[in-house]
C-alpha cells in the first residue's frame, strides 16, 4: 500500500462522507420535526439532474448548486403537503416520492445522459494549507461542496439546540400537541423542516453531478439516499454523531473500489451491504439500551398531527 | 379571511376507494398528457397504444397478468403485514431472498422431476423470505425494534447478496466473463397458461384468495386487527402481541419470497441483481391502495400491471420509460389525496382560530392524534 493510494483512500472517504452528511443532514431535520421522508433518494435524483441541467444552460455551477436546492425543497415540500397538510402515511407518501423523483429526473435528463457537465464545482485552493502534506489532498483540496457541508453540521446543530426556533423544531418532533399549546404552527415548523431536508438532498444530489462524477446518468444516486437514511439512525439524530458514521459510511464507498489494488482479497460487494448491517445492529443496541433510558428517536416521528382531533 | 382546514367527516364517503383510485388515474394522465406534449409526442395515441398492449387483447392481458403477479405477491405481503400495523418495507429484497432460494434449489434439483422441482423450488422460496423477515421480526417482538427500517435496510442487502452471488460461485462458467448465472433447466419452468402467461398467475390468485378469507372471516384474522388496533386490548383478550408480530411479518417475508420464485420460474431465464425490479417497492403502493385488505391488492395489482406493461409498449414510440414511472407514482399521491378528502371535508375557518372548540393548551392531556 503506496502512500499515495493512502491519500487516495482518505480524500475519497471525506468526499463521500460530505455526500452522505448533506443527504442525511437534510433527512435529520425532518425526521426531528417529526417527518420521515423515506424520498431521499428520488430527492437526490432530482437534485442531481437539475444541478446537471441548470449548469448546461447557464454554466455556471453556483447558479446550478442554488437551484439544485431548490428543486430537492420542492419535491420535498411535496412530501411535506401529504403528510403534514392531508395528514396522509408517511411510509406510503415518502417512497411514492422516490418512485416519483427517479421517473420525474430521468425524464428530465432523458436527452443529456453521458453529456459532460456544463460546470464543475472544483476543489478549492486552500494556498499554503493545501501543501501540507496528507492533511492538504485530503482536507484542502476538496470540493466546495464538502465544506458546505461542514457549515450545514453547524448550524444545523446551532440551531436545532441553541435556539428558540431549534426548540420549537424540537417540540413539533417529540410532542406536537405540545408544540402546539405553546403557540408554534407545528404544520409550519413541519413544513418548513421537511423543505430544509429536500434542500440538503438536492445539495448532495448536486454534488454527484457536479463533483464527484460530473455528468448525469439514470440510477446515479444508487442506493446512497437510503444510506442516507440509515445514518441517521445510525447516527442517533445527534449531527456530530452522523458526520462520524458519515466517515464510516463513507470509507466504505471509498474502499468499494480499492479493494484490488491494496490487495485485499475481499469482495467489494460484500463490503457494501456494511452500512446496511451497521445500521441494523446500531438499531438493534438502541433499542436494548433504551429499556432503561429513553429512546433517541423523536417521539412523534411518523404520527400525523391534526389539531382538531386532539 | 380564514383558513381552511380538514375536518372529519362523520362517515366515510361511499365508494370511497375506487373513487380515489380513479380520481388518482385521472390526475396521472393528466399530468402524463403534459409530460408527453412536452416530450413531442402524441398523448392520446400514445395513451391508446398503452392500453392496447396492456389491456387489449388476450395476448396483452396474458402480459399484464404475468407482471400482476409479484405485484400481487408483493401486495398481499405488505397487506398482511399492514393488517396489523406493521410496515414491511423489505419485500423488494425479500423477493430477491426467495429467487436466491430458489435458484439454490434449481442448481441442485436439475435432474427431478417438474413438478417435484417446481414445488420444491417455491418452498425454497417462501423459506428465503421468510429468513430474511426473521431478524426484523424477532427484533419487532422481542426488544421493540422499528421494523420500517430494519426491512428497509436488508433490500440492499438481499439485492447484493444476489449480486455477489452471480459475480462469484453463480458465474456460468460459459458466460464469457459476464455476471450471468447459468440458466435456468427446462424443468424448473412454471408451465404455460394461455398466450404469454404462465402458471403462476393460478398460485398468485389463489393465495390472495385464501389470505382474503383468513384476513376476513377467520379467527386469525379477527385477531390481527385486533391486535393491531390496540396491542393491550389483545393481550387483555388473551391474544399473544409479540408472537402475533413475529409470525406476522415472518409470514410476510414468506409471501414476498414465493412472488420471488414464482418470478424466477416463470418469468425470469435465470437469477439476475435486476429480477425484482422494483416490485417490492411498487407493492407497498398496492397495498396502500388497496387499504391493506388482500381483496382488493389482486385488482390494484392487475391495474397497475397494466401501467407498467403499457409504459414498457411506448417505449417503441421514443417515449422514455420514464413516464410510466412517473404515472404510477402520480397515481398514489393522486389517490392519497383523493382517500384523505372521502374521509376529512375542507372546512374555511376565521384566521386564527381552531375548527371547533377552543385551544386550551396541554390540559386535556393531549395525546398525538394518528
Amino acid at each position: 500500500m503506496t502512500e499515495a493510494s493512502m491519500i487516495g483512500l482518505l480524500e475519497a472517504t471525506v468526499s463521500f462522507g460530505a455526500l452522505l452528511y448533506l443527504a442525511a443532514l437534510g433527512e435529520m431535520v425532518a425526521e426531528k420535526a417529526g417527518i420521515l421522508n423515506l424520498g431521499v433518494e428520488g430527492m437526490m435524483a432530482m437534485g442531481a439532474v437539475t444541478g446537471f441541467a441548470v449548469a448546461l444552460q447557464t454554466g455556471n455551477p453556483w447558479v446550478a448548486l442554488i437551484a439544485a436546492v431548490a428543486a430537492g425543497a420542492l419535491i420535498g415540500l411535496l412530501h411535506g403537503f401529504f403528510t403534514v397538510v392531508l395528514g396522509a402515511e408517511q411510509v406510503v407518501s415518502g417512497l411514492s416520492l422516490t418512485i416519483l423523483g427517479l421517473g420525474l429526473s430521468a425524464y428530465v435528463g432523458r436527452g443529456s445522459v453521458g453529456q459532460p457537465a456544463g460546470a464543475e464545482l472544483v476543489g478549492v485552493d486552500w494556498g499554503p494549507l493545501s501543501d501540507i502534506p496528507w492533511a492538504g489532498p485530503v482536507l484542502f483540496a476538496q470540493s466546495p461542496l464538502v465544506y458546505l457541508a461542514v457549515i450545514a453540521g453547524f448550524v444545523a446543530w446551532f440551531v436545532l439546540w441553541r435556539t428558540r426556533l431549534g426548540l420549537a423544531v424540537r417540540a413539533a418532533g417529540e410532542s406536537a400537541s405540545t408544540a402546539d399549546a405553546a403557540g408554534h404552527s407545528v404544520a409550519g415548523i413541519r413544513l418548513a423542516a421537511v423543505a430544509v431536508g429536500g434542500g440538503l438532498a438536492g445539495a448532495a444530489g448536486a454534488y454527484l453531478t457536479l463533483s464527484l462524477t460530473p455528468q448525469w446518468a439514470e440510477g446515479i444516486v444508487a442506493g446512497r439516499g437510503w444510506i442516507a437514511v440509515a445514518l441517521v439512525i445510525f447516527g442517533a439524530w445527534r449531527p456530530g454523531r452522523v458526520a462520524a458514521g458519515a466517515l464510516l459510511f463513507g470509507l466504505t464507498l471509498a474502499l468499494k473500489t480499492r479493494l484490488q489494488t491494496f490487495g485485499v482479497d475481499f469482495s467489494p460487494i460484500l463490503l457494501s451491504m456494511l452500512p446496511y448491517v451497521l445500521t441494523v445492529g446500531v438499531l438493534v443496541a438502541i433499542s436494548i439500551r433504551s429499556r432503561n433510558r429513553p429512546s433517541p428517536a423523536p417521539a412523534a416521528l411518523g404520527i400525523a398531527y391534526r389539531r382538531e382531533e386532539r | 379571511m380564514g383558513r381552511p382546514v380538514l375536518v372529519r367527516r362523520e362517515q366515510v364517503l361511499r365508494g370511497g376507494q375506487p373513487l380515489a383510485f380513479a380520481i388518482g388515474l385521472g390526475v396521472a394522465l393528466v399530468v402524463g398528457l403534459v409530460l408527453l406534449v412536452g416530450s413531442g409526442h402524441d398523448p392520446l395515441r400514445v395513451y391508446e397504444r398503452m392500453f392496447e398492449a396492456s389491456l387489449g387483447d388476450p395476448r396483452a392481458w396474458s402480459v399484464t397478468l404475468n407482471r400482476a403477479v409479484p405485484l400481487g405477491l408483493a401486495g398481499l405481503a405488505v397487506a398482511v403485514a399492514g393488517s396489523m400495523g406493521l410496515w414491511n418495507i423489505g419485500a423488494e429484497g425479500q423477493i430477491m431472498a426467495g429467487a436466491i432460494g430458489a435458484a439454490w434449489v434449481a442448481r441442485i434439483g436439475g435432474e427431478w422431476p417438474s413438478p417435484v422441482l417446481i414445488t420444491a423450488m417455491l418452498a425454497a422460496a417462501i423459506l428465503g423470505g421468510g429468513l430474511l423477515a426473521l431478524g426484523p421480526a424477532v427484533a419487532r417482538a422481542r426488544i421493540g425494534v422499528n421494523e420500517i427500517i430494519t426491512t428497509l435496510m436488508l433490500n440492499e442487502v438481499a439485492i447484493r447478496l444476489v449480486q455477489w452471488l452471480v459475480h462469484g460461485h453463480w458465474k456460468d462458467p460459459g458466460s464469457n466473463n459476464f455476471p450471468l448465472a447459468p440458466m435456468l433447466p427446462d424443468n424448473a419452468r412454471l408451465p404455460g397458461l394461455f398466450e404469454r402467461a404462465h402458471f403462476g398467475v393460478v398460485l398468485a390468485a389463489v393465495v390472495i384468495a385464501l389470505f382474503g378469507v383468513a384476513a376476513s372471516r377467520t379467527a386469525w384474522g379477527y385477531e390481527l386487527r385486533v391486535a393491531g388496533s390496540s396491542g393491550a386490548t389483545a393481550r387483555y383478550a388473551g391474544i399473544s402481541f409479540e408472537r402475533k408480530v413475529m409470525t406476522v411479518l415472518i409470514l410476510s417475508g414468506g409471501v414476498a419470497g414465493f412472488a420471488g420464485g414464482i418470478e424466477l420460474s416463470g418469468a425470469a431465464d435465470r437469477i439476475t441483481e435486476g429480477l425484482s425490479n422494483g416490485f417490492g417497492f411498487a407493492g407497498i403502493i398496492v397495498a396502500a391502495l388497496a387499504l391493506m385488505r388482500p381483496s382488493g391488492v389482486a385488482a390494484v395489482a392487475v391495474l397497475f400491471g397494466a401501467v407498467q406493461i403499457g409504459g414498457q409498449s411506448i417505449q417503441t414510440m421514443g417515449v422514455s420509460s420514464s413516464v410510466s414511472t412517473i404515472l404510477q407514482a402520480l397515481i398514489l399521491f393522486g389517490a392519497i389525496a383523493a382517500g384523505v378528502l372521502s374521509r376529512y371535508r375542507v372546512e374555511m375557518v376565521a384566521a386564527d382560530g381552531p375548527a371547533s372548540g377552543p385551544v386550551d393548551g396541554v390540559a386535556d392531556g393531549a395525546e398525538e392524534a394518528s
